[in-house]
């Protein structure tokens, strides 16, 4: 379902000169599958997302999304996806129901399906209860359910998420991957971004780590650890981190 | 493009402004309430002054009274004008405001009248206090009415009649309409306020709108969504219009209503019939709808551009400057505009809306007007459309 092949993006700096935040990626992800990106900050992870969600192009490779170019057919790509990242606000003078309905309306949903895929999704996120509320009064719990609801409204069957859980209390975190694990079970594609190792262990059924831009292991998790003296995903990240920069 | 989405965006972004407090205070509450009972607190004050002074007798000195009797009648017969004995300092007593003013009549003042000369009179007075300028007023009064009657005493005796002195007769009519008139009144201030009152309407929203999206990250759901950026531009650009336009509207109600109340508590103001014609307000209109869009337009440029709400209104302070420099010009009596100035906006419209006051009706520089502020209006628009394309603008951080 997502198909990134040679993704390259480098920004020019004023003063730095020209950044590479990401060199020549190249992974695949299919439906029913947790892909994993898994790196420090400022690795080239949201960079990457922001290219698969069109909202950045890249400077070089391909990025195919659903059988789309990104690039050439961005419009059709961002039928396909839902985002959400640690970035994505809500507003805070409407409610959920409004908020919902507008997210339905702008991604070209009839007001009726609407209705009825809300009513499921808030069914299914226990919402029901402050759907009339408005968001700046909702707890932090309550926001990042309703920003799944909004970016699953339009029913993507690809989910593009940037470190979904962070700055989340740990209780709402769990609920977040929770959520995660059920849209893994309904069969939709979802790249799942984070920088830690338990989540990524927990969660993901491919992790590809990526370090500086670059892509320096991708499998799955028994694959990784076959491949190291450690089974513990942060001593194999370290492991990984450390012959590379040895190689350079 | 689609319609229907820009008319979500225009009716979220609507609903959003109409929900935030602030713009409720900003459009209803300061100029409906605030500006009346404003102007109503000066005027009553003013009033209230203006009367105390009148009221008060006028406390005088008069050095030499003994050279001009039939001169120290007349203020005698004033019940205003108290006359005090000669103190030892007359002046400092003037400048310590215990007394008004001073009158000196020179010791050949009598002598120099009945030759038929001019008798020197001098006086003196504190033109910064109210009380003394009033007691200026009483004595000059007094002062010409005994002119007027040596006048009549010199004519008399030489057998002359008053007409001798006053061989022209002037009569002055003024052709103004009472349109016109109303219209040269407000024709002065009227642009300007329309200019300054559409800029600040429009300048909350359009921040709020674009920067403070961008502050609280919704703008990224927007853009990930099936919505175009030209869509949501003009959504946004639409909403950020009406709520200008709102409270423009509003703004000038207030207004009105401030100085009506003000003034009818200082007596009002004579001659001035408030009544626009129709087709002023639609020729009005023709000039107002691309001001609001490009003031709109332009605001929501640089609120896109801006990387919070902090960064917007430090681009948008020398625009609102440069808009109230030209605002003022239109103001100023007498300066009139060349074909080709009626392109820059702001000044073109404000000029033009003095022009339709007044009852000129220019199709060429309403015309210029419009196409001017349409191309400029449009442009930022396009302008915005593209910034929003723009990685570097979109996540600079």
């Amino acid at each position: 379902m997502i198909q990134v092949a040679g993704l390259t993006k480098i920004f020019n700096d004023k003063k730095r000169g020209k950044i590479v935040a990401v060199n020549n990626l190249k992974f695949n992800c299919r439906e029913g599958q947790i892909f994993g990106l898994l790196g420090p900050n400022g690795a080239g992870k949201t960079t990457t997302l922001r290219i698969l969600a069109t909202m950045m192009l890249p400077t070089k490779g391909e990025v195919i999304i659903n059988g789309f170019d990104v690039v050439k057919d961005a419009n059709k790509v961002r039928r396909q996806i839902g985002f959400l990242s640690s970035e994505t606000g809500l507003y805070d003078r409407f409610t959920p129901r409004e908020t919902i309905k507008f997210f339905g309306r702008i991604n070209g949903m009839e007001d009726k399906i609407i209705e009825k895929k809300m009513a499921e999704i808030f069914h299914n996120l226990d919402m029901e209860d402050f759907q009339e509320v408005r968001v700046h009064k909702l707890s932090t719990g309550m926001k990042q359910k309703l920003s799944i609801a909004r970016c699953i409204i339009h029913d993507p069957p690809i989910l593009i998420l940037d470190e979904p859980t962070l700055g989340l209390d740990i209780i709402t975190a769990r609920t977040v991957t929770e959520y995660v694990k059920r849209f893994r079970e309904q069969g939709k594609c979802i790249i799942y971004s984070t920088h830690l190792m338990r989540e990524a262990e927990r969660l993901c059924d491919v992790i590809a780590i990526i370090h500086q831009g670059n892509l320096i292991a991708q499998g799955r998790l028994e694959e990784l650890k076959k491949n190291s003296s450690s089974e513990d995903l942060e001593e194999i990240f370290f492991e990984l981190i450390t012959q590379g920069e040895n190689l350079e | 493009m689609n319609w229907k989405n820009i008319k979500l965006i225009f009716i979220k972004e609507l609903v959003g402004t109409v929900r935030d407090k602030r713009t409720i205070i900003a459009m209803i509450i300061i100029p409906l309430i605030f500006y009346p009972l404003l102007f109503m607190g000066i005027g009553y004050f003013n009033q209230m002054g203006n009367e105390k002074s009148e009221e008060a007798i006028s406390k005088i000195i008069i050095i030499g009274a003994e050279f001009s009797p039939p001169l120290v009648k007349y203020f005698q017969n004033n019940p205003k004008i108290e006359i005090l004995s000669i103190p030892n300092n007359p002046l400092l007593k003037l400048q310590k405001g215990e007394v008004q003013l001073i009158l000196i009549i020179p010791s050949d003042f009598k002598d120099r009248i009945e030759e038929g000369e001019s008798g020197p009179l001098i006086l003196k007075y504190d033109a910064t206090e109210t009380k003394s300028r009033i007691a200026q007023k009483r004595i000059n009064q007094a002062i010409a009415e005994y002119e007027k009657e040596i006048i009549s005493q010199r004519l008399s005796m030489m057998h002359l009649k008053e007409e001798f002195i006053r061989p022209l007769i002037l009569q002055t009519e003024n052709v103004a309409s009472p349109q016109k008139v109303t219209g040269s009144l407000l024709g002065v201030l009227l642009p300007y306020l329309i200019v300054i009152l559409i800029f600040v309407g429009a300048m909350h929203t359009a921040v709020d709108i674009t920067a403070g999206e961008k502050e609280r990250g919704t703008i990224t759901t927007l853009l990930v969504s099936q919505i175009n950026r030209l869509e949501i531009v003009l959504g946004k650009c639409f909403a950020v219009m009406l709520i200008s336009f709102i409270s423009m509207v509003l703004g000038l109600i207030g207004l009105t209503l401030a100085f009506l109340s003000g003034t009818s508590i200082m007596g009002g103001i004579e001659g001035v019939e408030f009544g626009i014609s129709f087709s002023t307000i639609f020729l009005l209109f023709l000039v107002l709808l691309p001001l609001v869009g490009l003031a709109s337009a332009v605001l929501i440029m640089v609120g896109i551009f801006a990387r919070n709400i902090k960064e917007a209104s430090s681009y948008i302070t020398p625009i609102y400057m440069l808009t109230i420099f030209l605002g003022v010009i239109s103001i100023s009596q007498g300066i009139e505009l060349s074909g080709k100035m009626f392109l820059v906006p702001v000044l073109n419209s404000s000029f033009v809306f003095k022009e339709i006051l007044m009852g000129k009706i220019y199709w060429s520089h309403i015309i210029t007007t419009f196409s001017a502020n349409m191309v400029i209006a449009t442009l930022a628009l396009l302008g915005a459309t593209r910034l929003f394309t723009k990685e570097e603008v979109l996540f600079r951080s």
